[in-house]
């Protein structure tokens, strides 16, 4: 396996948004599987299988904004769950729909946090920020 | 008018008796011989307006008296009857806000009543203040977490729809097009119920009631043409069961939210899985009150949530395409009739809604 392709998980109550970033990950030629999830308690239990292996890297793209457990809740629980040197294979980015400054400023607080991506995900969008990785 | 509250303090019996003879057809006047005398009279009338009181009486001073009070009771306006000897004081009180006027001694009828209609105008303008600010508290904060709401509830699903529209661009069969396009047909959907929700909160918080007689046959058309089609789509049994034995008078608007609000909402969280899916809604009018049960046996409710679905863009699902504005406005809609909202829901097997909606 080579190492810059990437396991995706993608974490979003919308359908169409999880539909979306899978085409678009699929056509980044980065992608060595994509899963997606519309519950953010499914995600964690599926990330909670996998395994820890410097070659196995997992980028996850979660949405801030959905019911029951939103993004936020979602990084609390993984932070508490995977020990900080296990995270290095992780690579965890905050998605959302608002232009909301209070959001940004929440996210950059937490330290298993990459980045902060604005929707629509496209193709250009998640290529200028996998070049960096 | 209303006599309102005036509390008078003063060790002198006659003063007391003086006042309250003179202005008995004015004012509610309460009396005290002394300021402990007058704090307990204070307890238990937290509505009194105005509080005259002597400067000069055994133990404490009428200053002391109103800066004792100051925090307490902070509302009514605190007036001090006093001679020109105590000038002094009296002007120290008056500049530190202590007092609103002071009256000399001996007063005068015309006076007393002059200060005290002056001083009922600025507690009334005062107390209309604070509410006023309570109010724009309260519509700042809704502001903003409507704000906030904006910008998911109506940007994310057309955000979704650009996205959408940007991969058809690539899409390679007509098949691949048209499964996008159901997906943003929901996302489309779901932008325009956010709309007419909204709009349903803004008819409630502005409109005042207009009552009349709720024609019951009528309604029910309305709401087998508005929600049969979408019922049969979904493979759901729909059925409206009246049971009329007197009129209601009522606002219909604030019904119709109720009860289209109750019922899309047991159409749209069934189980996927199940054969005989219904949705019940059962009116009864009797003994002044008409109660309407909607009944389905979908997803229900956990326990955890039933504290929380009433609030504003609280969504207890990720199933569907909820807007978080719904049973809000239901709630409000309830209260707006002055009637009663119960719930009985268990998870995985139904909910019960169960309205009770006073004739007026």
């Amino acid at each position: 396996m080579s190492a810059d392709k990437i396991h995706f998980v993608v974490i979003d109550d919308s359908k169409l948004d999880c539909f979306i970033a899978e085409k678009v990950i699929q056509n980044t030629g980065r992608c060595e599987s994509v899963r997606s999830f519309m519950m953010a308690a499914d995600a964690l239990e599926f990330l909670g299988k996998q395994p820890f292996d410097d070659e196995h890297r997992i980028m996850i793209l979660v949405d801030i904004q959905m019911p029951i457990m939103n993004g936020f809740e979602f990084i609390e629980s993984f932070e508490a769950i995977v020990p900080e040197d296990r995270r290095r294979n992780y690579i965890i980015n905050l998605l959302s729909s608002s232009i909301n400054e209070s959001d940004m400023i929440r996210a950059k607080a937490y330290q298993s946090v990459r980045t902060f991506l604005n929707k629509p995900l496209t193709k250009s969008s998640i290529e200028d920020f996998l070049v960096k990785i | 008018m209303e006599k309102f509250k005036v509390l008078y303090i003063d060790d002198e019996i006659n003063n007391l008796v003086g006042l309250k003879a003179s202005f008995r057809l004015d004012y509610d006047i309460l009396i005290a011989e002394s300021a402990d005398g007058g704090k307990e009279i204070l307890e238990h009338n937290p509505d009194i307006r105005i509080i005259l009181c002597d400067q000069r009486m055994p133990g404490k001073t009428g200053i002391e008296f109103f800066e004792e009070i100051a925090s307490k009771h902070p509302n009514p306006i605190r007036m001090l009857i006093t001679g020109y000897t105590d000038i002094e004081s009296v002007i120290n009180a008056i500049n530190k806000g202590h007092v609103f006027r002071y009256i000399s001694k001996p007063w005068e009828s015309n006076e007393i009543k002059f200060a005290i209609e002056e001083g009922n105008k600025f507690y009334l303008t005062q107390s209309m203040l604070t509410q006023k600010n309570e109010q724009l508290q309260k519509a700042y904060e809704e502001l903003d977490k409507f704000a906030y709401s904006v910008t998911h509830d109506m940007r994310g699903p057309i955000v979704s729809v650009l996205g959408a529209i940007e991969l058809t661009k690539s899409a390679e069969t007509l098949k691949d097009v048209q499964e996008i396009m159901d997906m943003m047909e929901k996302s489309v959907q779901r932008v325009e119920e956010f709309m007419r929700n909204m709009h349903y909160y803004y008819s409630l918080k502005r409109g005042e009631l207009e009552i009349g007689e709720i024609n019951f046959e009528e309604l029910i058309l309305e709401l087998k043409d508005l929600f049969t089609p979408n019922a049969n789509q979904s493979n759901v049994l729909f059925d409206i069961i009246l049971d009329q034995k007197e009129f209601l008078r009522s606002d219909i608007v604030p019904i119709k939210i109720i009860l289209n609000n109750l019922i899309s909402n047991a159409i749209k969280y069934q189980r996927m899985d199940n054969d005989t899916k219904f949705v019940r809604l059962e009116i009864s009018i009797t003994k002044g009150n008409a109660t309407f049960t909607v009944s389905d046996n979908g997803i229900g409710i956990d326990d955890a949530y039933l504290n929380d679905i009433f609030k504003m863009f609280f969504r207890a699902t990720s199933e569907n395409t909820g807007s978080g504005f719904g049973l809000y406005n239901v709630k409000d809609a309830v209260r707006k009739l002055n009637g009663d909202i119960q719930v009985k829901s268990k998870r995985g097997e139904g909910s019960e809604f169960k309205v009770t909606i006073p004739s007026k």
